[in-house]
Parts: structure tokens; C-alpha cells; sequence
């Protein structure tokens, strides 16, 4: 998937005007809402169960090297194989490989968003191997080339008869239909075919649990239970901080992840694995890689304000909450992670230079932070981003405003901190700031000021200032 | 190459300041814990049915054959293939199958993984499995996978037909957890399944029987 980031606005404008979109965004994160709402009761305490889930994110990052390396003396115990890629380029030169060697001319994924974030996909049809992704939704978004518009549902907007000419086009469906069903099937039958016929099959993972060497995977589909039974070798790509402490964690982390996702109390199916197949089974990886991928978490990490940002555990509630993201959907954020959770780890793995858009499309309501089960205040964190920005600091790749800009809040704060300059000040501009007023507000300002008014309500300055109105009233 | 990443990625994260551990807190127990066994099975019934699985329930080794012989000639089922879990293995459904007409393979009937792979993706109409666990909290269905649970069994075929003795029925996910990751036996796999497969991934319409199963049922067996 190409990378957009830089298109932030562009993409939101025409997005805004999309009505496929329009419907989704008026429908899903509201269903999803409430939805989670309901599921949350099944809790005996819902706050104390969510409370929970930051806890043990919380317990995961302060252990994180220590888990991690408890998780991969257990994972190998168990017989998988683990490795360490430092980036992207390693993870994906890796898994080709891996392909090269045991020439298995295609892979399938099952959905995960780390090998979007790596470029796997690229990386494979750069080098002539097949991918395929085996989520509806991802294998949907993959045949149109776009990046996914929702996490759980990449391609929910796309409308049937995009899918039915696209499936016609690139999978051979012969009777053209626009009943999902049919086409759902169209995929299944397709798809069925890799399954059976696969060497290898890369999988995400959801938590690794330090204390058994486990590696668990949450889906509603099938596609990824068949990606770690049917072929001989399974690839499941982790992020540093996907490690947890242990089993009974795990459980917890399930339940929160599957009811802020869906509103599920857990997915259709939910598998563990601990090594690869045992020798005397019939089906099941003989091989299974672990990879374990920083690609910059590490760096996020040093900063214990950053460090924050991989509590994440994906489960999407952040987008349905979102009003932002309820007016431009998945597509303006440009790449794999959409909402506020794609606003801060966008900026951070990417850079600031490339993802500006990303920490200021945020309104600061605090919903995402109140709903989020790992305990992330993302406003606080794209306040901190902003300030971050502004500095220019240049371990995230800042770039600083122009320097009109910052001359401007300069002279802005020496004013307004001096009582006698402000009142000067204020008593010369008014009349010119005034000129661009209609019916009591601002509508135009000069210079500057006109794009700072475009988003804002502001009001005309009244004639007199507080302090004349005052000293006249004490007068009288 | 490989090592030398892992030790420059663990010295940077233990390089750097360390968090505090925040203080674990008191959740109150699971309204499971509180239910009595038939209260249990009940949940479990009624959160599986939520997902459009089927349950039934039966006495005895005898009532479970006669209600899976209406099940599968309900279903048009000609080929099946069942596990030699501990479960369906006592049943001897290969043996069955012929009074009924009715081909039942085992995974011992095949060779190799290929030939097995080949008849439960194209030839079978139904995978048999027992479960070794039943979970109420959500319906779930607990499958630990060795040499006589084959993994695609319960995935490949468009139905799943799941034996389940009562008393495996228990009240949450720990419940299932703390048996099978204690000592050293760890399964290669623990799957939970709960409901057939399923997706809403065009339009938000959803339907069943995505990539695994189209219908998922269920017999209890006291």
C-alpha cells in the first residue's frame, strides 16, 4: 500500500462529498457504539473492567524487555522459531526468503495490520510472489488497491457493484451479482483454492504471553485459522509490544478487545498456538516463525510520554468514537492506522514531516481516551505531538511553523503580557480587525488572520474594551 | 545478525527510564462463578444459539447417535470425517456410517497430510468433533489440538458437528486456561470457537460460513 499521509486534506475534502462513505460514516461507528455499550455490561464492574485493561498495558510496557524476553525462551521451548528484525526491510527480506527457499510461489495473510505497516505486499509482487489476502474485507480493498477505510471493516463503504466488476475482473466470478452473500461465497469458493494449496501463511498476532510462549490470534472469518493448519510453514509477525504477562492477562485483554471492537463477546475464533505442530499430527505448521519487529518502537519507547502510544491494542474503539473520523472515515489518514490511534502511530513511525495533518485533526472532546481499555489519553498526546511540532524537535522529524508564524505568536505574547501595550494595541486594531466583520462576527481578517477566522466563530470587537466600559461605569 | 539486533533492541528498551508498575486492582468475580451446572448449560446454550449455533441435547451415548443420524440425513450429508478425540472416538462413527449409509473417515484413514488435506477440503460434507471444553460465559467451544484433533476437521467442511459430554461445560475462558497451560503438556493449539464462521465485511450485511463453517451444531450429551 502506497503511502498517503500527505494527503491528509485533500483525501478528507473529497471524502466529505463521498456519499458511499457518507452512509458507513453515519451508521457504523454509531452501531459499533452502542453496540460496545451493551457488551460492556456484561461485565460485573465495566469501569473496573476497563480500568483492567490499562493496568495490565501499563504492567506490559514497564516489563517489556524482560516479557520479551521471557516470551521468546518459552516460544522457542516450545519449538518455534523467533526472530528479531530491527525494521520493515528486515521482517519482509525474512518472509521472502522463507518463500525463496522453500519455493512457495504465493502467501496468504490472514488480516493483520503489521505486515500493511511492514509493505509485505509490495516487497513479494516487487519480487514476483503472489499475496493474497485472505479477510474479506483486506482481499476486497487489496483487488480495488486501496488502503482500508475502517479497521475492522476495510472495505464495508465499497459498494457491490464495484466489488461485483472487480471480482469479475481479477477472480473469474462468471454470473454477476450484487447479493453480498453471493459475492462472500465468490470470495470463499476462490480463496478456498490458496488454502489448500498453501506452503505459507502469514498471520498478525494479537498477544504474545510471555509465560507459556503463546501466540494468540482473534477472527471472525476462518482465514487465519486456515493460515496456521494448512500450510507447512506459518509466519506470525509480532510488534515489540504486543508481549503480555500471562495467560489470565490474556483472557481479560480478550474480552476488552473483542467487545470495543465489535460489540462481540469474544470473535467467532479465537486460537493459540505454542510451537508448531507436534510430530505426530496431521495438519498444522511444521515450522512456525515468530518474528519479533521493532521498526522504531524502541525509539517511541525511550520518550515515557511516546511510550504511551503502545499500550494500542487495535481494537478500532477509538475510530467509532471518533467525530473526526465520523466525518472523513479511514481513507485521509493515508495508511494502515486510521482514527486516533492511526494519529499518533502515523506521526511517530513515519515522522512528523510526513504526517502534519495527522496531530492536528483532533478536536480534543476526549472521547477516545475515556473509551480506549488500554488506558491512552490520545489528546494529551497529540497536544504533546503539537508541542513537539512547534519546536521543531527533530528525533520525530519536525518541521517547525515559518518563522512569520512564530515572529507573530511572539510579538502576540509581548502584547498581551503588558496591560498597557494590550490596551493600546487593542484600541489601534480594533477598527481594522472590524472591517472584516458581518452581522457581529468575524468573517475575514487580515493577512494571517484570514485562515485562522475561516474555522472559527469569533466575535466583532465590541467598541469599548471591558476596562473603558469600567472605568466608565465607576465614573457614572 | 539476528542476535546482535536482539541484544541492541533489549539494551535500548533497558536503557531506558523505567515505568512503574501500576497497582493491580480487585475485580469483582465473573456472574458465572455463582451459576449451578444446569444454570451453566443453560447460559452456554442460550449465548451459542445468540450466534446461530444449534444446540441439542441428549441422554445418553445412544440418543447422540440417533439425533446425529437426523442430523446429517437433514443436512443431505454423505461424507464425513470425524476425530478420534475421546469424545467421538467411543462412538466408532466409521462403523456407524455404514449402518447408515453414510462414509465416515478418520484422519488415520489417510496416509499422508496431503490425502487428508485433499478429502477435508474437497470431498467431505461435515467434520464430527467431541470438545474438551464448553464455555458459558459466551457459547465457546474449546478444542485443544494433538494427534487426534485434527485442526481442520472443525474448519474445512461447510458443518460442524461438536459432541459435548455436560460435564464439560464450565463457567469462563480461566476456567479453560488454567487446566490445559499448567505443567508441561502444552497443546501446539487451543482453539475457541464460538458460532459458525461469519463476516460483514461487504456493507455491513452479515452472513455465515465465510471461510470455515456455514452452520455450527452442537449436541450436549448427559
Amino acid at each position: 500500500m502506497e503511502i498517503k499521509t500527505e494527503q491528509f486534506v485533500e483525501t478528507a475534502k473529497r471524502e466529505l462529498k463521498n456519499p458511499n462513505s457518507r452512509i458507513f460514516l453515519n451508521l457504523l461507528p454509531v452501531v459499533l457504539s452502542s453496540l460496545r455499550e451493551l457488551a460492556m455490561e456484561t461485565f460485573p464492574d465495566p469501569d473496573a473492567a476497563q480500568e483492567m485493561g490499562g493496568i495490565i498495558r501499563g504492567e506490559a510496557l514497564a516489563r517489556l524487555p524482560e516479557l520479551l524476553e521471557t516470551f521468546e525462551k518459552n516460544a522457542s521451548a516450545a519449538g518455534a522459531k523467533i526472530y528479531w528484525a530491527k525494521d520493515s526491510q528486515a521482517a519482509n527480506e525474512y518472509i521472502l526468503n522463507l518463500v525463496l527457499e522453500n519455493q512457495a510461489g504465493y502467501i496468504t495473510k490472514g488480516k493483520s495490520m503489521v505486515t500493511e505497516e511492514m509493505g509485505l505486499n509490495e516487497l513479494m509482487i516487487k519480487n514476483g510472489i503472489e499475496v493474497w489476502e485472505t479477510d474479506l474485507g483486506e482481499f476486497i480493498a487489496q483487488l480495488l488497491a486501496r488502503p482500508p477505510f475502517h479497521i475492522v471493516g476495510p472495505a464495508v463503504n465499497v459498494p457491490v457493484d464495484q466489488i461485483r466488476d472487480v471480482f469479475m475482473e481479477k477472480i473469474g466470478l462468471d454470473k454477476p451479482t450484487t447479493d453480498p452473500v453471493e459475492l462472500g461465497y465468490a470470495a470463499r469458493r476462490f480463496l478456498r483454492d490458496k488454502f489448500h494449496e498453501m506452503k505459507i501463511g502469514v498471520t498478525g498476532v494479537n498477544f504474545a504471553v510471555a509465560e507459556t510462549g503463546t501466540i494468540i490470534n482473534v477472527e471472525n472469518e476462518g482465514n487465519i485459522r486456515f493460515n496456521k493448519s494448512s500450510p507447512k510453514i506459518q509466519v506470525s509477525v509480532m510488534t515489540i509490544e504486543k508481549v503480555i504477562p500471562d495467560m489470565k492477562d490474556a483472557m481479560h485483554l480478550l474480552r476488552l478487545l473483542c467487545r470495543n471492537c465489535t460489540g462481540q463477546h469474544i470473535g467467532s475464533y479465537v486460537t493459540m498456538d505454542t510451537g508448531p505442530k507436534k510430530e505426530d499430527e496431521i495438519d498444522g505448521p511444521e515450522e512456525l516463525h515468530i518474528i519479533i519487529l521493532d521498526n522504531g518502537r524502541s525509539q517511541i519507547f525511550q520518550d515515557t510520554q511516546t511510550r504511551e502510544v503502545l499500550r494500542c491494542i487495535r481494537c478500532g474503539g477509538c475510530l467509532n468514537i471518533c467525530p473526526v473520523y465520523g466525518m472523513i472515515g479511514g481513507y485521509p489518514y493515508g495508511w494502515a492506522y486510521s482514527g486516533p490511534m492511526g494519529q499518533l502511530l502515523a506521526p511517530l513511525l513515519l515522522g512528523l514531516n510526513r504526517c502534519h495533518d495527522h496531530i492536528w485533526a483532533c478536536t480534543s472532546c476526549q472521547a477516545c481516551k475515556v473509551n480506549c481499555p488500554a488506558g491512552i489519553d490520545h489528546p494529551g498526546l497529540l497536544l504533546y505531538l503539537r508541542n513537539k511540532e512547534v519546536e521543531g524537535d527533530s528525533s520525530l522529524k519536525a518541521v517547525p511553523p515559518a518563522w512569520t508564524e512564530s515572529l507573530s505568536y511572539k510579538v502576540f505574547s509581548r502584547i498581551a503580557s503588558n496591560p498597557m501595550l494590550w490596551r493600546l494595541t487593542s484600541k489601534l486594531m480594533r477598527p481594522v480587525i472590524n472591517r472584516g466583520a458581518k452581522d457581529g462576527k468575524l468573517k475575514k481578517g487580515p493577512g494571517p488572520l484570514a485562515d485562522w477566522l475561516k474555522g472559527r466563530d469569533f466575535p466583532e470587537m465590541p467598541e469599548k474594551t471591558f476596562h473603558e466600559r469600567w472605568s466608565e461605569l465607576k465614573r457614572s | 545478525m539476528t542476535k546482535s539486533t536482539k541484544d541492541e533492541l533489549l539494551n535500548r528498551l533497558k536503557d531506558a527510564q523505567t515505568g512503574k508498575i501500576p497497582a493491580r486492582i480487585d475485580l469483582p468475580p465473573p456472574f458465572e462463578n455463582a451459576l449451578s451446572k444446569e444454570e451453566l448449560i443453560e447460559k452456554f446454550t442460550n449465548k451459542l444459539i445468540e450466534q446461530e449455533g444449534v444446540v441439542y441435547r441428549t441422554n445418553n451415548q445412544t440418543g447422540t447417535l440417533e439425533k446425529l443420524a437426523q442430523i446429517l440425513a437433514q443436512e443431505g450429508v454423505k461424507k464425513a470425517m470425524a476425530a478420534e478425540d475421546d469424545v467421538v472416538k467411543p462412538l466408532d462413527l466409521p462403523a456407524w456410517g455404514k449402518h447408515q449409509g453414510i462414509e465416515i473417515t478418520t484422519q488415520f484413514d489417510y496416509k499422508n497430510r496431503e490425502s487428508f488435506k485433499e478429502s477435508i477440503f474437497n470431498q467431505v460434507d461435515a467434520g464430527i468433533t467431541g470438545a474438551d471444553f464448553a464455555i458459558a460465559e459466551s457459547g465457546t467451544l474449546a478444542l485443544v489440538h494433538d494427534k487426534y484433533q485434527a485442526r481442520l476437521i472443525s474448519l474445512a467442511p461447510i458443518l460442524h458437528i461438536a459432541v459435548v459430554p455436560v460435564e464439560r461445560v464450565v463457567p469462563v475462558y480461566e476456567s479453560v486456561t488454567e487446566k490445559v497451560y499448567q505443567g508441561d503438556n502444552t497443546p501446539s493449539q487451543l482453539t475457541l470457537i464460538t458460532g459458525p464462521s461469519m463476516t460483514a465485511d461487504i456493507q455491513g450485511i452479515m452472513f455465515k460460513g465465510m471461510h470455515g463453517p456455514r452452520r455450527l451444531i452442537v449436541i450436549l450429551m448427559d
